[in-house]
Parts: C-alpha cells; sequence; structure tokens
C-alpha cells in the first residue's frame, strides 16, 4: 500500500514528463528544418544568381568578340572602348561567379570557369590583341583560331551551365525531400504526442478509479473501524481524533468505551504502531479482541496480559507493539481500576488541577511482562482525558516536543464541557503541529457527572 | 554454312540500319554549313582522324591541329558523302557527335572534299 502513490506518482511525472519531451523535440524540429530550408533556399538564390551572372558573361565575351569584329570592319574608335569597357566587365563578372562557386564548394564549376576565364584571357593575348594592332592583317589562321577559342570557351560555359543547373536541381530536390522529411517527422510526433496523450489519459483513468475504489473501501473500513464512544451513565463523554493520513481519517489510534454491565463500562485507548489503512485494520482487531478478554476477565492487568500473549502469537509481527490504556469504569461508585501497557497521555482533571495516571506495565508486543493495576476514585467533575501520543509527542515547527507537561498545561486552559474539552485539544495540537499532523491522534474525554443527573 | 550467312547478313543488316537511323544527315543529302550562334564559322578538316583528334585533344594540341583545317564562312554549302554516327567525343561534350564528310558545293572551297562535325551541319532549307 506504501508504494501505491509514490509509483503512481513517478508514472504520471514520467508521463507528464514525455509529454512536454515530445512537444520540446517537434518544437525544436520545426525550427531546425526551417533553419535547414532557409539555408538551401539561400543555396538556390545564389546558384540562381551564379546562373544569371555566367549568361551576363557570355554577352562580354561575345561583346568583347563583336568589339573586335566591329573595329575590323569599321576602324572606329568606339570598339576598342567598348572592347575594352566588356573586358572589364567580363572580368567583374568573373570574380562574382567564382565567389559564389567557392562559396557553394562547386569545385568542378570553379575548376571550368578558371580555365574559361583563362582561355579568354589567352584569346586577348594572340588573337584580339594582335588584330586591334594589325588591323589590315585579317589572316586565315587568325580567323581559325578565334574559331578555335570561340568553341571551347562556349563549350566550357554550356558544362558550367550544366553544372550550375544540376546543383540546382539538387539543392531543390534536397527542399523537397527536406520538407517531405520535416512533414512526415512533424506527423510522426504529432502520433507520439497524442498516443502518449491518449495514454496518459488511460492513465489517469485507472488511477482515478483505482482512487475511488480505495476511497470506497476506505469508507467501508472507517466505519468498520471507527473508534466508539458509547453514552455512560452519570458521566458526559467526547472525543476527537485526527489522523496523519488525513484524507483516510482512520490511523492505528484507537479508543473505546464499551458497556459490560449496567454499571461498568471497559475504557479503553491503545496507540498501535504504524499509520494509516495498515494499522486502521489492527485497531479493529485491538477493539473487538479486548472486549472479547474484558467479559471474560475484569481485571485490567490480566486483560493486558492476556492481550499481549494474543497480539505476540496471532499477529506475528516481531515489529509491531502497541501502547494502551484499560480502564474498568464503575458508574455507580466511579472507580476506575485501570492498567496502562506503556500508555503515558492519561490525566484526570480536577479542576485546575491535572494529574498525570501512572504507566503499570510496558508496551504490548515486546515482552511478556505482568502489568499491575491501579484504582483511583472519580469525584464529580472529574475527568479523565485519555489520549495517544499524537499529544504529548507533537513538535512544532522548530522542532519542540510538547511533552506531558505540555499536554498537562493545556489541559488546564480548556473548557470543562468534554466534547469541547476534545475538540479544542485537537485543535491545540493542530496549532502547536504547525498545522501539520504527522502522528494520529486520539482523544477520549470522560466527565463524571455524579449521581444526581437521572440514568439514561 | 547458309545458317552462318544469314546470321551475318543479319548482323550486317542491323549495324548499317542502326547506322543509318543513328545519323542526323544521309548520303547525297545537301547541306549548309552553320556552327554556333557565338562563331557560326566552321572548321573542315582534311581528315576523319584530324576531326576526331581535335575535339579530343588538349587546347594547346587542338591549336596547334589548325593548320590542316579550313575556315568555311557560315552558310557554306555542301553535299553530304559519308557519316560515321557517335564517333567524334570530346571531354567538353555531352554526348558523342557524327562525323559527317562532305563535298563543298559552293564558295571559295568548292570541289573540296572534307570532314566536319555533326552538329556544324544543317539541313539546305527547301525552295
Amino acid at each position: 500500500m506504501t508504494e501505491g502513490p509514490f509509483v503512481r506518482l513517478n508514472g504520471t511525472w514520467l508521463l507528464t514528463a514525455f509529454l512536454f519531451l515530445s512537444l520540446a523535440f517537434a518544437i525544436q524540429g520545426t525550427f531546425e528544418t526551417k533553419t535547414e530550408i532557409g539555408d538551401t533556399f539561400t543555396r538556390e538564390a545564389q546558384i540562381q544568381q551564379a546562373q544569371i551572372d555566367l549568361e551576363d558573361l557570355l554577352r562580354l565575351q561575345i561583346d568583347e568578340e563583336n568589339s573586335l569584329r566591329g573595329y575590323l570592319l569599321t576602324r572606329d574608335p568606339f570598339y576598342p572602348a567598348a572592347y575594352r569597357s566588356s573586358a572589364a566587365g567580363y572580368n567583374l563578372k568573373e570574380s562574382a561567379i567564382r565567389e559564389t562557386l567557392r562559396q557553394q564548394q562547386l569545385t568542378r564549376a570553379e575548376r571550368l570557369l578558371s580555365e574559361y576565364a583563362a582561355l579568354q584571357q589567352k584569346w586577348r593575348n594572340t588573337v584580339a590583341a594582335r588584330l586591334f594592332a594589325y588591323p589590315n592583317q585579317q589572316l586565315q589562321e587568325l580567323d581559325k583560331s578565334n574559331k578555335l577559342f570561340s568553341d571551347y570557351e562556349t563549350l566550357q560555359a554550356s558544362q558550367i551551365r550544366r553544372e550550375l543547373a544540376t546543383t540546382g536541381d539538387e539543392l531543390a530536390r534536397s527542399t523537397q525531400s527536406e520538407l517531405d522529411r520535416s512533414s512526415y517527422f512533424r506527423a510522426a510526433w504529432v502520433l507520439v504526442f497524442g498516443l502518449l496523450a491518449v495514454l496518459f489519459n488511460v492513465y489517469r483513468s485507472r488511477l482515478n478509479r483505482e482512487l475511488e475504489e480505495e476511497r470506497t473501501v476506505t469508507q467501508i473500513l472507517q466505519r468498520a473501524f471507527q473508534s466508539e464512544s458509547a453514552p455512560l451513565p452519570h458521566c458526559e463523554v467526547g472525543s476527537a481524533y485526527l489522523s496523519a493520513t488525513s484524507h483516510l481519517a482512520v490511523g492505528g489510534d484507537v479508543f473505546d468505551i464499551y458497556r459490560l454491565a449496567p454499571n461498568r463500562a471497559l475504557v479503553l485507548i491503545a496507540d498501535i504502531s504504524g499509520k494509516g489503512v495498515d494499522a486502521a485494520v489492527l485497531t479493529a482487531f485491538v477493539k473487538f479482541m479486548v472486549r472479547a478478554i474484558a467479559l471474560r476477565v475484569a481485571k485490567p492487568a490480566a486483560i493486558l496480559a492476556e492481550f499481549n500473549v494474543v497480539l505476540a502469537k496471532a499477529v506475528g509481527d516481531p515489529y509491531l507493539f502497541a501502547s494502551m490504556f484499560v480502564g474498568i469504569l464503575d458508574t455507580d461508585t466511579f472507580r476506575l481500576t485501570y492498567a496502562s501497557a506503556g500508555h503515558d497521555a492519561a490525566f484526570v482533571r480536577n479542576g485546575a488541577v491535572v494529574t498525570q495516571l501512572a504507566v503499570t506495565g510496558p508496551v504490548l508486543g515486546v515482552m511478556e511482562e505482568p502489568y499491575g493495576t491501579e484504582t483511583i476514585g472519580l469525584a464529580t467533575g472529574d475527568t479523565l482525558i485519555l489520549a495517544t501520543d499524537g499529544l504529548t509527542e507533537v513538535r512544532n515547527p522548530s522542532g519542540q516536543q510538547l511533552t506531558e507537561e505540555g499536554a498537562m498545561e493545556l489541559l488546564k486552559k480548556t473548557s470543562p464541557q468534554s466534547q469541547l474539552l476534545a475538540d479544542e485539544m485537537a485543535a491545540k495540537v493542530r496549532e502547536y503541529g504547525g498545522n501539520r499532523i504527522r502522528d494520529d491522534l486520539a482523544i477520549l474525554v470522560i466527565r463524571v457527572l455524579g449521581l444526581q443527573v437521572p440514568r439514561e | 554454312m547458309n545458317r552462318r550467312l544469314v546470321a551475318l547478313l543479319a548482323c550486317w543488316l542491323a549495324l548499317t540500319a542502326n547506322a543509318l537511323a543513328d545519323c542526323k544527315v544521309h548520303k547525297g543529302e545537301n547541306v549548309v554549313l552553320y556552327s554556333t550562334t557565338e562563331n557560326p564559322s566552321v572548321l573542315i578538316w582534311d581528315s576523319r582522324a584530324r576531326l576526331r583528334d581535335y575535339h579530343a585533344a588538349s587546347f594547346d594540341a587542338a591549336q596547334a591541329m589548325l593548320p590542316h583545317a579550313l575556315l568555311a564562312a557560315p552558310g557554306t554549302h555542301a553535299s553530304v558523302i559519308a557519316c560515321i554516327p557517335n564517333s567524334v567525343t570530346s571531354p567538353l561534350f555531352s554526348a558523342p557527335d557524327d562525323a559527317i564528310g562532305v563535298i563543298i558545293t559552293a564558295g571559295p572551297y568548292r570541289g573540296a572534299a572534307r570532314w566536319v562535325l555533326g552538329s556544324d551541319v544543317r539541313p539546305e532549307p527547301k525552295r
């Protein structure tokens, strides 16, 4: 039982963490894809610009050749100037394309461009310069050479064009595949996210169902194991219960008033080690077993002794122990015969005087020791206050324990009326503990009203 | 024996048919010489081997071979006398080109039998 909430908590946290992780991953993936696609588009734009620049370069090359032809035909000085301008433009354009190719790491295209530019320079030096210098010597050999240059350059330019086009196509394909991949990836994440959400929902539903079942079981247990304070003749009875497992309202503390005879009542308070439902199950066993023993055995010490044996043999848990106060109250004489197995939170209040009742033996479940019986007489107005160690061992936020003395001081300041007294004590304990209950607390209060009060 | 002859004949027919089918122009066809838009003049070669070597060679080697070529003006008329499909390759070509044997029918080189590149030959426009 103790592992349940821990495991549930872990499961819930794990699923929540998974959900957040999936979401974060999906968002991160989207941003990553956006960046990748952005980069690819930039590359594509650069390639397209290089393609445009290459066409410009070819145009400038033809302009150079046409300027040369124009000069040879007309001798117009406009043409050499146009030739120089085209050559300068060619060089600038060639540098720009080369830079782009270098950035794109298109080494083959860069090499082709270099060869192309080198040929053009060679053409300028060997063909154009000679023709400009000797325009009248239009030799067949020079024309053929011109043709050779022209063909080579055209072919090389078309190779560069093809190279750029291939790269552009590859980039377009890469963009498409990146988009596809991104879509699939996101779809997969949405699927994972959705599945996790469904899983989370199923898990939560199951958890809620389990909690509902547990709540139902707890309610049944609460009804079965509730401490009982039956009315007593000539007495006023009050009680309070605070459970350390607040949502369960059951615990290891138990009190009981059980009428053994019309004028004799068993008064019991016990603190079983442990908390929650596990301890509550044992309290039921304690309550009914002590009642059964008390029906046969009159002396409280004998009841404790017999119960001690039963606890050791029937339960068989070496780590289980209990402190217990058992009293037989005669409601005609108001004599209280009691035995206390290590249970020190038992007090009698007479006005402003509070007395602690002595412990008559060790706690149950430790050793088979004989228990003593004490008898006290209660006067009209006297109040018997029995509590568990949740009263005396409560600690304030700075860690200071209330102790028996502290409890007795508190008792002096409480109302005389039994139920009010029990409620006030419970409230004071809660307040002392900083509104935090670390241990179960049971309080049973019996105030002697005296024989003048008519019998029930 | 007969079977072998039939097989050989079939091979020859297939090869011839393939060669004819692959050639852009056919023997006897009248054509016009025209090269690229950038420089439409056409180099015409004295042998098919030189045509082939010129395109396979490096720039400098190609330049050294130029004395074996004539430069025909664009629009020079010629008649096809032979076609060897896909026989000219170049590191700068995306695909092999044809070698076309022509007889120049007009201009200063009229009557000369020369070799030209397939892509430098255009069918003569019909009048």
